[in-house]
């Protein structure tokens, strides 16, 4: 679905950003994508859509080349970026002006969503707080039944209950053909629910798998200070250490900011 | 159902239908600031004719082609709204449409409409505000307006010539066009900053003809012989303008649409 090869990309003026990436994505997944604030993420995803165009390199989206921006590849392309713009109408309204774009818009979809998020058809989108607005765009872009979802830090500015909805409602509205990237760099939001994760660093990316194959490699356990000797990454935590071990035991769940921390500390694992 | 990745009239009235929801309100106000102006612009100008004395073929044609100009280059410079803001942008290069279809709907919303529905704005409201008038103002004798009359008066000591239309089309389509073009280069004060391009265009040719004409001292050549230039006579000349007035419209034009479809966000 998603083919990058040896692209390089870098902004006027300014040290290259990418030099050879290379990502490989394909549907069905919940992917990830991690890194320290300007490490290239939300680039990348403009890359991914369009919006930014290569200096060199291969770039395949559904088929596609991003930079051409075909309808046929925008029908099934739906980006949330951090920041968004709604103009001064209704939910209604939107949905009459944006819907009849998306040949596979699910109308009950969005109607069922809205109302978990608690927004209510006549809301007006200006009139909305920025969570609530990005609730709505989530909505939006789930019931757009899109095959390639981009989501950009789409935590961010939601309440915790919010959070928790939001994975819960991702999680349920997805089909086996599509795929769903997305950025943060607030971890402990996306855990439980991305499936593969794929980590930047200095335009290079320095991590790339599947949580099955994380947790078939490594455990996470917490631990005291003499546990610490025999891990590949450890932290204090309140009461002991948070501990990444290599994997000889039972499957545990992916810590995924331990994970963050050790591979940009330089650890491996395998 | 294979999708046209060129061209496709449902996706341009889809284009439409959208504006129209998204801008409904601002239509409305613009449209009601567009008459109250042209309302009190007519009355204006007819109290500094003393009523009396107002032409309403003349006067009020030459009003006409005053604020039809000035309306259409402040409104075309509005074009492409969505590129004023980084997260607009996003949105409207990410709509599933394609650069044709977004090109089109733009160029026949902000300036074909404009062409045909500012004339009859202004022939709407110029009656009205003559019947107005004329009820509290008799001296207003000449109150019913007419575009047919007008332009026969403005017509009526001299023929249009086939080239001398042209270029009095492209020259109007020219205030349309180069305002557009900029709208789709420049993202923060559209307005300003094309102004500021044609201008510094016009000056820096101006510059030119000047150091060909002072420094190599061409202005004897024509004197010399007269066949050197190909323009040596006023018919050559708007031939000339002509050709090159259009070429710029299109050039204009292409500029446009290849900025919309190399923009970034």
């Amino acid at each position: 679905m998603i083919q990058i090869k040896d692209l390089h990309f870098g902004y006027p003026r300014q040290q290259a950003l990418f030099n050879g990436l290379s990502v490989h994505l394909e549907a069905g997944s919940i992917t990830g994508l991690l890194g320290k604030n300007g490490a290239g993420k939300t680039s990348l995803l403009k890359l991914l859509t369009g919006l930014l165009h290569p200096q060199s390199g291969d770039l395949s989206v559904l088929n596609h080349n991003p930079r051409k921006r075909e309808v046929t590849m925008l029908n099934d392309v739906f980006l949330v970026p951090e920041e968004f713009y709604f103009p001064p109408i209704s939910i209604n309204d939107y949905q009459k002006a944006y819907a009849p774009f998306y040949p596979s818009f699910d109308h009950a979809m969005l109607d069922r969503i809205n109302t978990e998020f608690e927004l209510r058809p006549d809301n007006n989108l200006q009139r909305l707080s920025h969570g609530q607005k990005k609730k709505f765009l989530i909505a939006f872009a789930l019931s757009t039944r899109c095959r390639l979802l981009v989501l950009d830090e789409p935590t961010n500015g939601l309440d915790i209950p919010s959070k928790s909805l939001f994975r819960k409602i991702l999680a349920g509205s997805l089909n086996e053909d599509q795929l769903v990237v997305i950025s943060t760099h607030q971890v402990k939001d996306v855990e439980n629910l991305i499936d593969k994760i794929i980590m930047l660093d200095k335009g290079k990316v320095i991590f790339q798998q599947t949580i099955a194959e994380i947790s078939q490699k490594v455990c996470f356990i917490t631990g005291t200070s003499n546990d610490v000797e025999g891990a590949i990454y450890s932290e204090a935590v309140p009461g002991g250490y948070r501990l990444m071990m290599p994997n000889g035991h039972a499957e545990t769940e992916v810590d995924i900011e331990l994970l963050f921390n050790a591979i940009t500390n330089g650890k491996k694992i395998g | 159902m294979e999708t046209n990745n060129s061209f496709s009239i449902q996706r341009l009235m889809l284009l439409c239908k959208q504006s129209l929801i998204i801008y409904k309100k601002p239509i409305g106000i613009t449209l009601a600031g567009f008459s109250a102006i042209i309302f009190i612009a007519l009355i204006l100008a007819q109290s500094a004719a003393n009523f009396r004395n107002w032409d309403n073929n003349g006067d009020s044609t030459a009003t006409f082609i005053f604020l039809f100009l000035q309306f259409g280059f402040i409104y075309t410079c509005l074009s492409f709204p969505a590129f004023r803001s980084k997260e607009k942008s996003m949105v409207y290069l990410m709509l599933p449409a394609s650069v044709s279809e977004k090109f089109t709907f733009e160029l026949l919303t902000r300036i074909v409409l404009y062409i045909v529905l500012m004339p009859l704005l202004f022939w709407l409201v110029a009656n009205i505000e003559g019947i107005i008038v004329h009820s509290f103002i008799p001296e207003l004798a000449n109150y019913k307006f007419s575009f047919r009359d007008g332009f026969l008066a403005i017509v009526k000591n001299g023929k249009f010539e086939f080239w001398a239309l042209i270029l009095t089309i492209q020259g109007i389509l020219f205030v349309f066009i180069a305002p557009f073009t900029g709208a789709s280069h420049f993202s923060k004060s559209p307005l300003l900053k094309t102004v500021f391009t044609f201008l510094s265009i016009i000056a820096g040719y101006g510059f030119f003809v000047f150091l060909l004409v002072e420094g190599l001292g061409l202005e004897h050549i024509h004197s010399m012989n007269n066949r050197v230039l190909f323009m040596n006579n006023t018919d050559s000349a708007l031939v000339f303008l002509g050709i090159l007035s259009t070429l710029i419209n299109l050039s204009l034009l292409s500029i446009a649409f290849f900025k919309l479809k190399e923009k970034e966000a």
